[in-house]
Order: structure tokens, then sequence, then C-alpha cells
């Protein structure tokens, strides 16, 4: 079994990972760049190596550095969480080329069913429908204008290596394909150190809806349900549910066996996701694999009443599926929404950074958060400005969605913007109530009417103006605004 | 004292647990813990409240919203995209310059590349024109709300 655990991450899921090995008795040890000395999960993991200073991709994205701070920490196994080297089959195959264990499929099943295009080829084989589109067989610009016009617009451009719709670019009519291309090229280089793309036909008013897979090194492969990931903006969910409305038993059952499907036969062991998009008729088609924990993975975990973390470390030990998930016996309970917390603007998404000044996350009854900041944390623009994921869970998804709706409006946040009103925006709008909604919500939602200020928050805004030090006080009168002149310097 | 929250401004006097906030007069209750302030009472109903500084302003959490109060009397600072400007919505570091001073643009064209978060965001003309002036390098990290470029 695993005495001590590098995990190769930060932030929420580097703190998430360790409370499972804690919890099972393997030490954790975290790793920071030097520009992170003081995050959150540094504190939090209690023992943390320095990558050293320097870029993301020469700290969490250097395998050597990675490697080097296992050896001094002494680890036996490595944990990569999500994002950074999660997906990497070079950095699988050196974990396991060093002597350490590596939480995850082996590279040759990642090379298999992490890259796009061959898992569009593996789905295709295997009877799973996959949306019309290109096979990455051509590169040129010429070829794939010829192949975009077969395909038909509007359609869009995709990195064949990567995720989370970065570098995804829609593409209306054939005149802006050249562009696009060299902007999606150059985005899958700079993110994913590979230039490849490929098209895809847009399927209009699509569900996203994913499957979470185990596999284990016997060979066995099976499904834990779905997650409902349609509530997206700029092609990122910010709120997840599981069960999702949108399934019957007969279609939950044929697109859980067309997951399981994708990944069999491939040596697959340990967590993964296999996504489909679900067009308004409920037609689904394969759109790809991710071979790695997901952000999302609570809901699950809250439904079944699992730790999916627990698990990949014990498959990843050598054990076999536990016999109720091989006999298909595990049954969901109740409803789970998971919502994303992300400093940034709530309007125009565009990320944001600062000091967290304050800091509450809400609690209570079927109430969890997994966080990655804490009261006086710095957000910088190097990482993800994912925050938080509160994960709510209730007998029915009425009561989930009314608490949902009560810890948001508990949660304090000062001093970095983040997306909260458009979550609470979320929650309370027609679509996201009824459950009948598409990966269009977001931007059908209406901009709420503003409220007037209430007296209470008067109040304490002129409380804490007038304790301020009566220098402070001083030096703010000098200031050119409020004498009077109109105008404002140096902003 | 005169405050100022988005678009609304008000007149606030204080007087120990009595507040004329505009033209209304309120009577209050204050609860902290410590230093910090928990709830503004008024009457039979309690508001959760945090404040925090920054710079400046006083930002306010209270039961669920987040306002950004300011001291009133001057005008709104000048922003510089009504003015030709092209500036960033977001600190970042420029990954590309597409245009050069001197290139005729039309509105929608990218005019620079934005790096944030590891992703990049394209920098539009948002009309027609002429770009006289880029003022970043490529690399360079630029602040929000810096005027990357010029376009007549």
């Amino acid at each position: 079994m695993i005495k001590r655990l590098l995990i190769a991450n930060r932030g929420e899921i580097a703190v998430r990972v360790a409370r499972t090995a804690l919890e099972m008795g393997i030490e954790p040890v975290g790793v920071y760049a030097e520009s992170d000395d003081g995050a959150f999960h540094v504190g939090r993991i209690g023992h943390a190596v320095s990558l050293g200073p320097g870029s993301p991709r020469e700290t969490y994205l250097s395998i050597p550095r990675i490697l080097e701070a296992a050896r001094e920490a002494g680890a036996d196994a490595v944990h990569p969480g999500y994002g950074f080297l999660s997906e990497s089959a070079a950095f699988a195959s050196a974990v396991a080329g060093a002597g350490l264990l590596w939480i995850g499929p082996p590279a040759s099943a990642i090379e298999q069913v992490g890259d796009k295009l061959a898992a569009r080829r593996r789905a295709r084989r295997a009877g799973v429908p996959v949306i019309p589109g290109s096979d990455g067989s051509e590169t040129s610009d010429e070829e794939l204008l010829r192949k975009a016009k077969e395909i038909g617009f509007p359609l869009l451009v995709k990195p064949s290596a990567g995720g989370g719709g970065k570098g995804m670019t829609l593409v209306e009519e054939a005149a802006r394909l050249p562009a696009a291309l060299e902007e999606a090229r150059r985005v899958a280089e700079a993110a994913f150190g590979d230039s490849g793309v490929y098209l895809e036909r847009l399927i209009a008013r699509p569900r996203h809806v994913e499957f979470q897979i185990f596999g284990d090194a016997q060979g066995n492969v099976v499904h834990l349900y779905e997650r409902e990931c349609s509530v997206q903006r700029r092609h990122q969910k910010i709120v997840e549910e599981t069960p999702s409305c949108a399934l019957d038993a007969k279609l939950r059952a044929a697109m859980g066996r067309a997951a399981a499907e994708v990944a069999r036969g491939a040596g697959y062991t340990g967590a993964g996701t296999v996504e489909f998009l679900l067009d308004e008729r409920k037609n689904f088609y394969f759109l790809e694999m991710n071979t790695r924990l997901q952000v999302e993975h609570p809901i699950t975990e809250e439904t079944l009443g699992l730790d999916l973390v627990r698990a990949q470390l014990e498959i990843a030990a050598g054990e076999t599926l536990p016999s109720d998930w091989r006999a298909g016996k595990l049954t969901p309970q109740g409803h789970a929404i998971e919502l994303r917390l992300y400093a940034e603007d709530p309007r125009t998404y565009l990320p944001r950074s600062g000091r967290v000044l304050a800091w509450e996350s809400p609690c209570g009854p079927g109430v969890r958060v997994d966080s990655g900041v804490e009261e006086g944390s710095a957000v910088g623009l190097d990482y993800d400005p994912l925050l938080a994921k509160l994960v709510v869970s209730a007998s029915s998804r009425e009561s989930a969605l009314a608490r949902a709706r009560r810890a948001v409006r508990e949660w304090v946040v000062l001093g970095v913007e983040t997306n909260l009103t458009l979550l609470d925006a979320v929650l309370s709008s027609e679509d996201f109530s009824s459950g009948r909604y598409a990966t269009d919500l977001v931007s059908r939602l209406r901009e709420p009417a503003p409220r007037p200020t209430p007296d209470a928050a008067w109040i304490a805004a002129a409380l804490a103006f007038s304790q301020e030090k009566p220098g402070a006080a001083a030096v703010s009168r000098a200031e050119p605004w409020d004498a009077g002149t109109g105008w404002r310097v140096g902003t | 004292m005169i405050l100022a929250c988005g678009e609304e401004t008000a007149e606030i006097r204080i007087e120990g647990e009595s507040a004329v906030v505009g033209q209304r007069r309120v009577q209050f209750g204050v609860s902290r813990t410590g230093e910090r302030l928990e709830a503004i009472r008024i009457g039979p109903n309690a508001f959760p409240v945090r404040v925090a500084r920054e710079g400046d302003r006083i930002l306010v959490w209270c039961a669920g919203q987040v306002l950004e109060f300011r001291r009133a009397g001057g005008r709104p600072a000048r922003r510089s995209d009504s003015a030709g400007g092209l500036s960033a919505p977001m600190p970042g570091r420029v990954r590309k310059v597409l245009a050069a001073p001197g290139d005729r643009v039309a509105r929608g064209d990218a005019v620079l590349i934005l790096e944030a978060m590891k992703m990049e965001h394209a920098i539009r003309a948002p009309r027609d024109g002429t770009v006289t002036k880029i003022f970043p390098r490529e690399g360079d990290l630029v602040e929000a709300g810096a005027v990357l470029a010029d376009i007549q």
C-alpha cells in the first residue's frame, strides 16, 4: 500500500486529495512554485516541497521538477489531480519509470483514449455515435477548408489535445476559417504543446452530459452514472448536477454502456470521464474522454456515498473494482448540485485577481465546500481562477435547488470579484428550475433588475469610513476628487 | 458624509444608534465580534454584514450582496476606451501584437492577443479606423484598464 503520496497540483484539488490520503493513513506531500509559497494548499497539506522559481511551465508543468520533488519527499506514489500534467502520457510513464506508483491510467491507455481523434476512432469502432467531423488526417488549410465545406457551417475548430474549451473556435462561414485555424493552433501549441486541430459539426442547443467510469487492472470497466454539465460560460462548466433531468432509465443505460465501451480494451484503469453531447431529439454523440478525476466528481460522490479519490488510490495499488460496482448494484440516492466559484467578472467572465479580504463559506446540512483559498489568500493570474466548489445534496432536486440558493447567499467573499451573482442568477432562472435547459442557458439569462442599496449596507459603510484613522482621513480629504475639481488623476 | 455605491449617492449622518440615510431616519443596533462588524439590526431584522477596506473604498457584504462604497464629491474617472483608445479588460500578458501603426482596421478585427489565466483573449477594434499607436510590446505585462492602442 502507499505510504507517502506526492500531490502534483495546487488549489482545492490538492487539498481534497490530501484529505482522503490522511483518512487512509497515507502521508500526503504537496508541491508549490516559489511564487506560490503562501498558497492555501501548502499550509493545509502540512508538508510541501518547493518546485523552485519560474512560471507554471517551469514548476507545476515540469516533469523533471515534479519527479525531483517526489524523490526529495521520499514519496512512493504521485496523484496528478486535474489540469496541469494529469492527462500527460509522458508524465504517467516518467512517474512509473522513476519507480513510483502513478495514480491514473497507464500511459498507453491515456494515449489511446485521451487523444481526442484516437478516441473518436475507438468510439466509432465500438459502435458509439460521434459528431460528424474531420479525423486529423487533414492538416493544411486547403484540406481543412475542403473538409469544412463537406461538414457544413457553422462548425467548431478544436485542438486535438487538451480540453476545457481552450482553443475551441466557432466558425460561421468559410471566409473566417483560416483566421480561426491560426488562432486555434497557436492556443493549442501554447496550452498543450501540440498544435494539431480538427473540425466538428456544431450541434445546435446541445446538452452536455458526461459519465463517470472506472476501470481496474483485471480489465473490468464500469460506469458510475452521469453528471449534467450544460451550464457553461466560455465553454467551461460552472454548475453541474446529477442525476440529469434529460435522461430516462433507458437512455441512461444506453449512454452508460457506451461510456464503458469507449474505455474497454484500452487497458484503462482508475477514474475517467466520457463526455457526450445530447441533441434536442435526445440523440447522444461521444465528445471526448478525460483520463483523470473531474473537477465536478464530488456530485457523484454525494449521490453514491463514495470517495472517488480513495477508489483511485485502491485501484492504482492493484485492487479489483468492488463486486457491487461490477454487478451494477450501485444506485444513486437523491440529488446533488455543484457550483463553481470563479474569480471573475460575473458579466464578462474575464478573470480577476486580488487578495481575499473576507471569506466565509456556506455550511449547514447537505453542504460541502472544497476550497482552495481562505481569508488573506492572494489570487493571481498565473493559475486557473477556480476558488472553490460548493456541493449541495438533498433527497430531491427541488430541495437541492433550494439548498443551493440558500448556501450561495451565505457565501461571504470580499476583495476579489467572483461569479456568485451569476451562480445565483442560474439557480433562480426558470430554465434551471424547470430542468429543461441546454448549453445556452447562461446566454439566455436576463440581467437582474438593480436592487436599491439596503440601509444596513449604507450604515455599515458609513461606520467603516468613520473609523478611519484621523491621518488617513486627512490624506483622503487632500485627494483631488474631494476638492471638487471634477477629475481624477492617475487612473 | 456623502457616499456613493454604484449609481446611487446618499448623505449619511450617524449619531449614536440613529442614522439619517438620505431622507430616511433609521434607528439601528450593531452586533460585533471583537472589532468585527457582524450585523446591523434595524427594528426586528438583523442584516448580516461584513466589511473590508480596499484602497479608498469600503467593500460591504450584506445579506448575499457585495457592494462597493466610496466617498463621493467628484465625477467618475474618465474611461480611456471612449476616446479612440483600446484598453485591457483585465490584467495579463500581451501575447501577440497583430497590427502596426498605420494599419487600417475594421470593427471587430483583432488588434492584440492578451493572455491571462492560460486563456487567450483577442482585443478587437471597437470601430473602423487607423491604428496610430500600439503601446505595449509582445511579452509585456499590462494592468486592467491600461491603454493598449489608439485607433483614429
